[in-house]
Parts: C-alpha cells; structure tokens; sequence
C-alpha cells in the first residue's frame, strides 16, 4: 500500500472522529448549561473551548464564549481547524483523493454526509440550537464506520482508518476528562462541590451514562466517572480500550507478534497499553490526574508521530 | 427514402425541428432521416416529451451520483461540475467507421514512425520534407530526447484524435491529433453504461458495437512496456492530482486496470531506478502511464518549479529502467503547425495517400499565408500551435473587433505561433433543449481514442462525441459549456430488419 494512501485513510478516520467528538460534547453540553444559567457563563463554556484545544483563535473572533459563539466557533467556524464542518470537508477531501481505493458506498456515504452539513444555515442553527447538526454528525460518522466495515477489505487499509479513528479518541477522551475534572474540582471553591449533572453530562457525552449504571450500581461519583473514562477495557470510548485498538491495528499492519514490537509506533503503543492494563483509579489519583492525562496526551503525539515517521514520511536514499 | 408521417414534425419532441444549412447526421432533408437512424427517429418521434424528459432526469441523477464530474477554476478554489450528457445517441453505421478506422490507424502509424524519425537518425530533414528549424522551434520538442530508444519503439500509445463533419462536403477531416496525455474516454465508458441503463429500449433496433474493452486493452500495452517481463509488471497511472480537472478520468482507469494510482510525491528515483513509496519501504515501478504534461514530469530536466512529477524520472527513462506513456516529446507531433504536414508524412513513410483529409492550414510563418491571413481575420480560426483544449484561439466571425486586434498583435510578434483554418462549419445532431422541451440542431466533433502496440492500432468503436450545447456554437470543449452523447457504431448498416438476419 502506498504511504500516501494510508496515510490519506489514518487522517480520514481521524477527522471522521473528531467531528463526532466535537458533536458529542457541544449537544450535551449546550443543553445542560443552558439550565444553569444562573453561574457565569465563562466558567462552563470556555472548557468547551479548551478541549478543542482552540483557546487563541477563539480569542481572535469572539469577546465572551457563551452559548453562541462557543457553537458557532465548535461548529460552523472555518477559521476554526477543529470545527466540525471543517473536520467534515477534510474527513471528505482524504476519501476524494484515495477513491480509487475506498468502496464506492464509503466514498458516496462521506460525499453525502459532507454536503448535507455544509448545506447547514449558520445562522438559523444557532437560532435554534445545535442539536440538530450534532445528531447529523454522530450518526454519519456511525453510518461511515458501519459502511467501512461492511464494504471495505478488512486489510491494511482498514487497520490505517482504525488506528486513525482510535488515536483521536484517546486523545480526545484524555482531553475531555482533563478539562472536566480541572474545571469541576479545581475550580475556585466558593462555587461549592460540583453539581453531579455535570458528571452525568460528561458521561452522557461520550455514551457512557446507561454503562456506568450498569458498572457501578452508584450515584455519580468524579473517581468513579474517571475511572470508567480512562481504565474500563470493554467501553468503546475509554482510553485503554482506544489504545488497545490502536495496538492491535498497529500490530496487524507491521505483523509484529504479541510481547515484541518491530517499530517505533507499535513499541510506544504497546507500552501504553500495558500500562493501562495495571493501572488503578486511586494509583492515577495519587500522581496526580492532570499530569496523568496529560502524560496520555503526549504519549497519543508520540504515537502519531512515530507512525508518520515509520510509514508515511519515512526518508529515502535518493 | 423512408416515408414519416408529417404529423411526427407538427407535435412531440421533433415539432418545429429545423435541420437547417448544416449537414444533420439524423436527417437526409426536413423530415426524411437517414437510413440508420430511421428507427432512432420513430422511437423518440412517439415519445411523450413528458416521458423523454422522465429519461433525462434519470440520467442526470445517475452521473450526479457517482460523482462523474470535471472541475473548473473559476473561483479560485476549483468547484465540481457534472459534465452534460445529451440522451440522444450518435450512430455511425460500418461502413463509414471503417472509413475513419483505416484512416484513424494509418494516421497513429505515420506520427509513430515521424517521432522515432526526429528523435532518432531524422531522415525526414536529409530528404527535405521538413525544415529542421520548425521541428525544433515546436514549444513542445524536447532535445532530452534526441538518440533515447523508448521501449517497442512506440511513442504514441494512445491518441485522441478530434475529427469534424464538414457540412459542406459531408466528408470527415482530422482537426487535431492529441498525442501527448489525451483525456475523455471516462466519459466514453459511463456514457454508455448511463444511456443502457435509462434507455435501454434505444438499443432494441440496432446491434451496437461494444466498447468496454478499451481498459483491458490498455492494460495489456501497457503490460508490454515492461523492461522486466510481463509478470508481476508494476505499473502506475501518474495523475498531477486530485485538483486536475481530469481527476475522475484517472482515478477511474486506474481502478478499471488494477494499478495503482500514483501522485509524484508517491514516486522516487534512487540510481536511476523508480520506486513508490510504500507503508512496507520501496517498490520498484516498470511502467508509468503518466498524465502529467511533459514540463512537469521532472524538475531536474524540465521546469524546476514543478511539484507534480520526479525528480530523476528522466535518468531513469533513458537509462531503460522505466517505460513511460506516452513517451516523452509527443507534443512536436500535435504542433499545429505541423499539423499541416501530416499528409506529407503518410506519403513519405508509408507511401499511401491519407485516407482522411485534414482542413486547409494557413501557416503563418510562409509569407503567402501570413498576408493572407491578417487581411482575413475576421473569417478564420486562428490558433496557437502548442495550445489545446480550446484554449489560445480566436473564432474570426464571432470574435469582438478588441480581440481579433488583440491576435493580429501577436501573430505579427511572433508569426511561428499561429496557424489559421477556416471556420469549419460541423454536421449537426438533433439534441434535447430542457428550455423547450424539444429537440434542436446541435454542433459535435468526434474523438476516437486509438491504442498502439507497435504492431496494430486498436480503436474502440467510436469514441467521445462532444456537442455544443449552446445554440449555434461551434466550441464543445467541455470547460465552455460544451456536453458529451454516447457514440454508436453499429456492426451493419443500421438498415430496418438487417439486424435481425
């Protein structure tokens, strides 16, 4: 497979997830907010901000963020990288330029998907909220994994778009439970413990609020909710069941077998992966769970760095 | 003649229809077609327009779907647009493809042996056919190419070569060979598919010679082109990009085939070898069937600007490690200017008379011709010699006084690029106007796609009919708002129960 191609399918699959991300946490959000109107705005919206990790350019087009601007700019802004439409045009771009080696339904699936969210109005959208859009989004991203996997050869090709998908949501994942637990318990104390419809937002964004019910038998508790978010081996959206994905997708394209690695990439995943798989909620919380996340974070860019480095942009004699 | 019912003219989709002055490929005279579309003619003469227009639809949705498209660049960031397709078929019977096959072939043959003729001992300036200095001052000679022996000794492997019906004479003239990276046969391929599948009760009358062939065929020259044997041969299709306007073209034949798609950053060269770069290291290529303009195939040889191509490609073409299609250099050989000699070429390598004739050429370079051309101006098509596509020309009777002024500057600066023709006035085919909903007069070309191995030509039947949908014009190129009709030879004369024999 050429280097460009499957580096065309990694990024497909990454921007594929982080529209869905993004539209994950903007409709549950946007809607638990708007119920809690009485606290500053600035103190629940600007997080959203920050998980987009788009705090500077938020500032170079908007004075506050509130419920407008932060859907606007996490939505339809296309100065805005990470905006969801924007995600959704270049998830579309990479299929367009590898059609010759994706299924046609993936290709007609992305294409329509694509022109159905820049049909979008901004402005009557953010009249009426921005739960529309983001179920748009959601089930077309489900919709594509759906058709990907019924269509496409679950070859190299297939492992690319899974290990793309998979490093965006373990770094995403990361992100969000960071910002949250600093934003909810961390922040300054005279706003009082945290409000338990916060957790229940976090967990309902990512789709994990029936699953926590079923895990825990509890109410809502932030050691519970993180351990769920970063440790559970079965939930799509942990980060150690993201990172397993990112393994084996990493091991089925080098061929490497279980306990060895035969590069870079597959090394740093493996790692992470075992240290995921014996780790224990209270162990993270007493190191610390923000220099936890964000040493996840930074294993995530090494990560893709170093697949970039072993298949895509590799240096040859020449 | 076949009798019609006058009452088919006063209503449907023929009412008010009006062959007009130019030769009509349906009609013989008002209301009387031709002999192989008689049953064409009756089948949609009974058609509701309602109905036809039903048909229409189905079509358009079918090409929007599959996302056939080209792009334009009007905007700056390249938008996509759906090339239109006009239902009604353009028949050819046999006998007069026939004609324009051994015309078509004869034509490859002799620009073949001209290209190794130049590149190689150049006889053809010792015995004073041509002037060594109008070679070599084509835009498009390439001197790197002097003394290279291009694998089989084939330079042209495919050639789109553009043919008009003059009305005057019913005849059909060569306009231009396109023997460097020709494009459109996409459109051949799921033109047909498209017209089978919305009217396929059309085909119930005829026996339509088939055209799917023509990526098998292609494949299997291109297999042929291997310096290292044809098994496990690596071939490539090298496309500038996904921002080509024949993007589509490229990634649908290098699905049809099998290959592999490639940009050139996917390429590189190590000692003279050329390899794609794979997630698993380096694979070596032995055949790149290239749509990238010979300028910007290597920044090391030719423009340094470019980022299509690669670097070294040139070294190890010559080196014999890699074949290219077609073979570099083409563009002295669809030179318009020279253009003008290729019935002298046929003569002098094959020794035949060409079978098909070409238009008269007013070489602005004979100081005859460059008189006679600035005084006529206004009734000539005047075009750049090394342009294609449409682009560089000037439409005398139609052009504003600014622009003709505009071409008489730039002949006078530099008449060795300009030649002028005169205005062909090309046959017509009745094609659907949305606007009425009836049928009109339209303007085609034809452009048959010619394969060749070194040993024989091979054409699919028919090729590309491209129509001016625009009421009178006479440009179809695509990016002036031109359309394209399926294209059927039939393997008879298209005579009422012959098929059925």
């Amino acid at each position: 497979m050429l280097s460009r191609i499957a580096d065309s399918l990694f990024w497909l699959g990454r921007y594929i997830e982080r529209a869905e991300y993004t539209a994950r946490i903007l409709d549950v959000n946007y809607h638990m907010l708007l119920e809690q109107s009485q606290q500053p705005y600035r103190l629940h919206w600007e997080p959203l901000i920050a998980m987009a990790g788009e705090q500077e350019r938020f500032r170079q087009f908007y004075e506050e963020a509130n419920a407008q601007t932060s859907f606007e700019f996490l939505a339809f802004r296309a100065e805005n990288p990470s905006s969801i439409v924007e995600c959704i045009a270049k998830a579309r771009e990479n299929a367009r330029t590898i059609r010759d080696r994706i299924s046609r339904e993936m290709w007609e699936d992305i294409n329509g998907l694509y022109h159905t969210v820049t049909r979008f109005d901004a402005a009557e959208e953010i009249a009426t909220g921005p739960h529309r859009i983001c179920e748009t989004v959601k089930f077309g991203s489900h919709r594509f994994h759906g058709v990907t996997d019924a269509t496409l050869p679950h070859d190299e090709g297939w492992e690319f778009l899974r290990v793309g998908w998979a490093l965006e949501r373990q770094e995403m994942t990361a992100r969000l439970v960071d910002v949250q637990y600093h934003n909810l318990l961390d922040g300054p104390a005279h706003l009082g413990p945290p409000d338990k419809h916060q957790w229940m937002a976090v967990l309902k964004s990512v789709g994990a609020y029936e699953a926590y019910h079923r895990q825990y038998h509890a109410t809502i508790e932030p050691e519970r909710v993180a351990e769920m978010l970063i440790l559970h081996p079965q939930h799509p959206r942990s980060i150690r069941f993201s990172t397993n994905e990112v393994h084996s997708g990493l091991r089925a394209i080098s061929g490497s077998h279980t306990g060895s690695y035969a590069n870079e990439a597959d090394r740093l995943a493996g790692k992470a992966l075992e240290r995921l798989r014996y780790e224990k909620i209270d162990e993270i919380f007493k190191q610390g769970l923000h220099a936890y996340l964000d040493g996840v974070q930074q294993m995530s860019a090494a990560i893709g760095e170093a697949i970039a480095r072993t298949y895509f942009y590799y240096r040859v004699a020449a | 003649m076949l009798s019609i019912p006058m009452e088919a003219l006063d209503r449907g989709l023929f009412k008010g229809y009006e062959p007009g002055d130019f030769y009509d490929e349906m009609f013989a005279s008002p209301g009387v077609p031709r002999l192989h579309y008689a049953q064409m003619f009756q089948k949609l003469a009974g058609m509701e327009p309602a109905q036809f227009e039903e048909r229409r639809k189905l079509a358009d949705l079918a090409f929007l779907l599959q996302g056939i498209t080209f792009t334009v660049y009007s905007d700056g960031r390249g938008t996509e647009r759906l090339f239109p397709f006009d239902l009604i078929p353009r028949i050819l019977p046999q006998s007069e493809w026939r004609h324009i096959e051994r015309g078509l072939a004869q034509r490859v043959v002799a620009l073949n042996l001209f290209l190794q003729d130049v590149y190689g001992k150049q006889r053809i300036f010792k015995d004073r056919q041509i002037s060594r200095s109008l070679i070599y001052s084509c835009p498009h000679f390439r001197r790197e190419m002097i003394g290279l022996e291009v694998p089989r000794g084939i330079h042209t492997h495919i050639c789109g070569i553009d043919l008009v019906r003059d009305s005057k004479t019913g005849e059909f003239y060569v306009l231009e060979d396109n023997v460097r990276t020709p494009s459109g046969i996409s459109y051949v391929l799921e033109n047909r598919l498209v017209m089978t599948r919305t009217f396929p009760d059309a085909f119930q009358d005829y026996e339509v010679l088939p055209v799917d062939h023509y990526p098998a065929e292609l494949s299997r020259i291109l297999h042929s082109l291997s310096p290292h044997g044809e098994d496990d041969a690596q071939i490539v299709l090298l496309t500038p990009g996904i921002f080509n306007s024949a993007y589509f073209e490229h990634s649908f034949l290098a699905q049809q085939m099998g290959i592999e798609l490639v940009e050139g950053r996917d390429l590189v060269v190590d000692g003279d070898v050329v390899f794609t770069k794979t997630i698993h290291g380096l694979k070596r290529v032995d055949v790149i069937y290239r749509r990238v303009d010979d300028e910007f195939l290597d920044g090391l040889n030719f423009r340094t600007d470019s980022l299509l191509g690669v670097p070294g490609l040139m070294g190890a073409y010559r080196a014999g490690n890699v074949a290219l299609a077609n073979a570099v250099g083409n563009g002295v050989a669809d030179d318009k200017a020279i253009y003008a000699y290729v019935p002298a070429f046929i003569r002098y390598y094959l020794g035949e008379e060409p079978v098909l004739r070409s238009v008269d050429t007013y070489l602005c370079t004979r100081p005859d011709d460059y008189a006679y051309v600035l005084e006529h101006l206004g009734e000539l098509v005047v075009k750049a010699v090394g342009e294609s596509g449409g682009y560089g020309m000037l439409m005398g009777p139609t052009a504003s006084q600014a622009k003709i002024e505009e071409f008489r500057r730039a002949i006078v600066a530099n008449p060795r690029n300009y030649v002028a023709q005169p205005v062909i006035p090309l046959s017509r085919v009745p094609s659907y106007n949305p606007a009425t909903g009836g049928m009109a007069g339209r303007h085609v070309d034809l452009r048959p796609y010619c394969l060749y191995d070194g040993q024989k030509v091979t054409i699919v039947p028919g090729g590309l009919t491209r129509v001016a949908l625009q009421p009178n014009s006479l440009v179809v190129n695509s990016s002036q708002g031109g359309g394209s009709k399926d294209t059927w030879v039939l393997r008879g004369e298209g005579l009422r129960g012959e098929e059925a024999n």
